[in-house]
């Protein structure tokens, strides 16, 4: 990855309606209520693409569905049943404005989806895609990126990365794809100057000064793996938590799902993957209605263990991205950040 | 209502929910709040980070009661007696605010007289507290500068629901702690729309923005609006109609969005006045139990297919947009209104929501300024609005009590109409769980919240437990003076010897079958929350 670009900002809209021909088109799109949200777009010209923003949503549902039928059952005669698995059938997508933390945990899902048994609905969707990623000049409110070590500048998983530099983009790519994408497109892409690519180093250096959050994340990896997490952090937390199950299902690498069989009649039903939470006391409930966690006094318990300790140990790093996005989601106040601070700092 | 309205002057939250957050004591007198109203217990939670202390007033251990800094686990039904032992303390030890009760209050002489005639120890008995607990709750509470109270159906659902309210109300105004930011008396409402409904005047003696239907001048002002003649007698309340039996005063009834088969007590008879109307239409998004029993079911929009507004408990009117059209044959609720009124021959020609809250803004005085361009691009706003350029109200009675001079009603004790006897040896409360709602009608539809709670519950002390033979997962079979159910038991100690609870949200063991038919003298309000029952292993 030695060559480096630059894409003007005025050529965006056009460069990407140039690739919307051929993919479909998810982005940043501010709503007509103010909210941004990764959206798949449509009509180019009607919508306000939204960089300034961090989108509400991560891309995990567009890779794993929140409920997504795997085949469907049927037994017209009552006799046997025979199954039809359904073909996911998405369209070739170009994913656009992509964050380093939302990149990140699509990496760590192709490590859940992928890496033994591989899921097929998740590598045809993984498979059709070109991600345009864009780095953090400016962190969000609570974001902790820079704890989590994968941000606010990220230089592998893409296919082109950009970095804003005012009035233009420097443009990296990663993937062959990228690079196929920009001999393609050659009329949008000057090779970047030498004052291009220290303007992008200038901005990585201040961006790392700009957390607002301070996330000793690697300390309470440590505490974990050490089992010096005092209990009451655990009691406390899970008291509070009003068990909504919002931090799993908002959170870019929570990937639990429950399977169940829906009937559509008599005859016919489906098998449906769905999300689900480890928070949820129905997650461990065993037949007699026994159940090993208590949910009120540990329900919590799961959640970060699975996060900063059994994912270090199997992976050798954390599965939390840092998006923040549990932070700003928290009823009950029992996010990921004050689980950490409790556990390094006291209650705070 | 009734409670804080003969008070008061307004039966709302008096603060905005986002003020718990500040205050110093939070007292949560009959409500389960981290499991009903999690958005207002996390505010709680909040302002203990603070530093609050928290006072919890329920016969049950709840999560919020195992948290609070005092818990008083009072026999059901006896909150006056407690109420008014804290109020005996806080004037024994000098705790009372003269200053607020001689400026804005009436009435206290009658509330102190009979507090001087109050024995401490005697109330204590009667709601099986500590004493000492009881002064500590009470000096918590009289020491603070900011105190708020929140109070749910565990007050409400009583025979003595209006006294319970106005003794909260006398404890408060006792204090000083209303009319101030941070500071109030907050009743939690059950629904998005419940405070909504009541503003637009869906109780029988009142008109949109509870303006008397007995009053000469409020009708003739709805008349001269609406171009007719209207009765000046207060209509029937919910038991009346729901409770009418063979010779029922009503022939006909249109229910929309209520499925009272299930949530009214003493569901036979329930069923008996419904089955003998002449016609029964019944609007809803889902065939509920009380649609099975229609003559014509109209399928209703959801929340995501219609536009409008819904009022919540702070007071906040808050925009709900269209997202989608209404599915299949469905329409809105004010398509349908209209639709029928037309055909019976009072012809509504409303061509948006937004002109509906215009009519609203012109006859409903504390709607006075909510116009949808108002709403639209804002979080709402709190009522009273008076007019376009009013901001709304965050806290109620600021500067005086919207009746004038805040009144003190003392009340004494009344007992449950029925306590647990030999026959009936258990006291049965009532109540809800997070993973359901109400009678289910929506939530049930979802297979995750059933996984999580599919079926009812009911709760009992293992030293019950043990003595009846019962283990967690056992089958009772519960039955009181009006009906039988069987349940399946959960020993916990979240209840007390005694005292039994389970919810009314599952069809398949419909637990007001048991429930009483007494009910509050002024509200009418239904004692869902107790009576008696006979408990066997099954």
């Amino acid at each position: 990855m030695t060559e480096k670009y630059i894409l003007k900002k005025d050529h965006l809209q056009p460069f990407l309606r140039k690739l919307k021909k051929s993919h479909q088109l998810v982005a940043p799109v501010q709503n007509r209520h103010g909210d941004t949200l990764f959206t798949e777009i449509d009509n180019l010209d009607k919508v306000h693409i939204d960089l300034d923003n961090q989108p509400q949503n991560s891309l995990k549902r567009f890779f794993f569905p929140q409920q997504e039928v795997l085949f469907t059952y049927h037994n017209p005669a009552r006799d046997s049943y025979y199954f039809e698995t359904v073909a996911d059938e998405s369209a070739p997508t170009l994913y656009f404005g992509v964050r380093p933390c939302d990149m990140s945990a699509l990496l760590y899902m192709d490590v859940v989806f992928l890496k033994n048994a591989r899921d097929p609905n998740y590598l045809h969707k993984r498979q059709n895609n070109i991600l345009v990623g864009l780095n953090c000049n400016e962190p969000f409110a609570n974001c902790f990126c820079n704890a989590t070590r994968n941000g606010p500048f990220i230089d592998f998983g893409f296919d082109l990365q950009l970095t804003d530099l005012g009035d233009r983009f420097l443009v990296e790519y990663d993937r062959s794809r990228g690079q196929e994408i920009i001999s393609s497109w050659r009329q949008f892409f000057a090779e970047a100057a030498e004052s291009d690519v220290k303007a992008q180093y200038q901005a990585f250096l201040e961006a790392r000064g700009k957390f607002r959050l301070q996330v000793h994340l690697d300390q309470a990896v440590k505490k974990l793996a050490e089992d010096e997490v005092p209990e009451s952090v655990w009691e406390e937390l899970s008291m509070r938590c009003q068990d909504c199950g919002g931090c799993a299902y908002i959170c870019p690498t929570c990937t639990c799902f429950t399977i169940r069989d829906q009937p559509i009649s008599d005859s016919d039903g489906e098998r449906v993957r769905a999300w689900d939470a480890c928070t949820f006391s129905g997650f461990t409930l065993m037949a007699g209605d026994h159940n090993p966690v208590d949910r009120q006094m540990r329900g919590i318990e799961k959640r970060f263990r699975h996060k900063l300790q059994f994912d270090v140990k199997k992976d050798n790093r954390p599965s939390c991205v840092g998006c923040g996005r549990c932070v700003n989601i928290c009823f009950g106040g029992t996010d990921i950040v004050r689980f950490i601070n409790m556990t390094c700092c006291g209650n705070i | 209502m009734a409670g804080l309205a003969t008070t008061f002057g307004s039966g709302a939250m008096t603060n905005s929910i986002n003020e718990i957050e500040n205050a110093q004591v939070i007292l949560v007198i009959g409500s389960n709040t981290s499991e009903a109203h999690p958005q207002v217990a996390r505010r709680m939670f909040t302002a203990m980070d603070r530093g609050a202390r928290l006072i919890v007033i329920d016969p049950r251990r709840t999560l919020l009661a195992r948290r609070a800094d005092i818990h008083l686990a009072i026999r059901p039904g006896t909150d006056i007696p407690l109420l008014n032992a804290m109020m005996r303390v806080i004037l024994d030890e000098n705790l009372a605010d003269d200053l607020f009760i001689e400026m804005r209050t009436e009435n206290f002489y009658g509330l102190r007289d009979m507090l001087f005639r109050l024995d401490l120890e005697e109330a204590a008995g009667i709601c099986g507290v500590d004493l000492a607990r009881i002064r500590a709750a009470a000096q918590l509470y009289g020491r603070a500068q900011k105190a708020v109270i929140c109070y749910c159906l565990g007050i409400t659902q009583h025979v003595c629901g209006t006294s319970n309210v106005q003794s909260i109300a006398n404890l408060a105004m006792m204090t000083g702690n209303v009319e101030k930011e941070d500071t109030g008396v907050d009743p939690l409402r059950g629904q998005n729309n419940v405070q909504g409904a009541c503003d637009m005047g869906a109780l029988p003696n009142v008109f949109p923005s509870y303006q008397q239907v007995d009053n000469d001048d409020y009708r003739e002002k709805f008349e001269r609006a609406w171009n007719v003649s209207l009765p000046p007698k207060p209509g029937l309340t919910l038991m009346q109609m729901t409770h009418g039996g063979k010779d029922g005063q009503l022939k006909a009834m249109f229910i929309m969005g209520e499925n009272p088969v299930l949530s009214d007590p003493v569901i036979s008879k329930v069923e008996e006045t419904l089955d003998n109307l002449e016609f029964l239409l019944v609007a809803d998004i889902f065939l509920t139990e009380t649609a099975r029993r229609a003559h014509v079911v109209l399928p209703a929009a959801s929340f995501a297919e219609k536009t409008g507004t819904f009022t919540n408990s702070e007071r906040r009117v808050q925009m709900v947009r269209q997202v989608i059209p209404p599915l299949g044959q469905s329409r809105t609720d004010a398509d349908i209104i209209m639709d029928l009124s037309a055909r019976l021959g009072y012809v509504m020609d409303y061509e948006s929501p937004a002109e509906i809250m215009e009519e609203i803004a012109m006859l409903a005085p504390i709607y006075g300024g909510m116009h949808h361009d108002r709403l639209e691009n804002s979080w709402g706003l709190q009522w009273p609005c008076w007019d376009r350029e009013h901001d709304g109200t965050p806290f109620l009675h600021k500067y005086y009590f919207t009746r004038g001079r805040g009144r003190f009603v003392p009340a004494v004790h009344e007992p449950p109409a029925e306590l647990p006897d030999d026959d009936y040896p258990f006291l049965l409360i009532t109540g809800r769980i997070y993973h359901q709602y109400h009678t289910g009608t929506m939530s049930r539809h979802s297979p995750l919240l059933s996984r999580e709670a599919g079926e009812a519950l009911l709760q009992l002390h293992p030293e019950d437990g043990r003595r009846l033979g019962l283990r967690s997962g056992d089958m009772v079979r519960m039955r009181s003076r009006r009906g039988e159910v069987q349940v399946k038991a959960q020993l916990t100690e979240t209840v007390k010897t005694g005292e039994v609870y389970t919810t009314f949200h599952f069809s398949e063991m419909p637990i007001n079958l048991l429930t009483i038919s007494a009910k509050d003298h002024f509200s009418q309000c239904p004692e869902y929350k107790v009576c008696a029952v006979h408990l066997e292993k099954v």
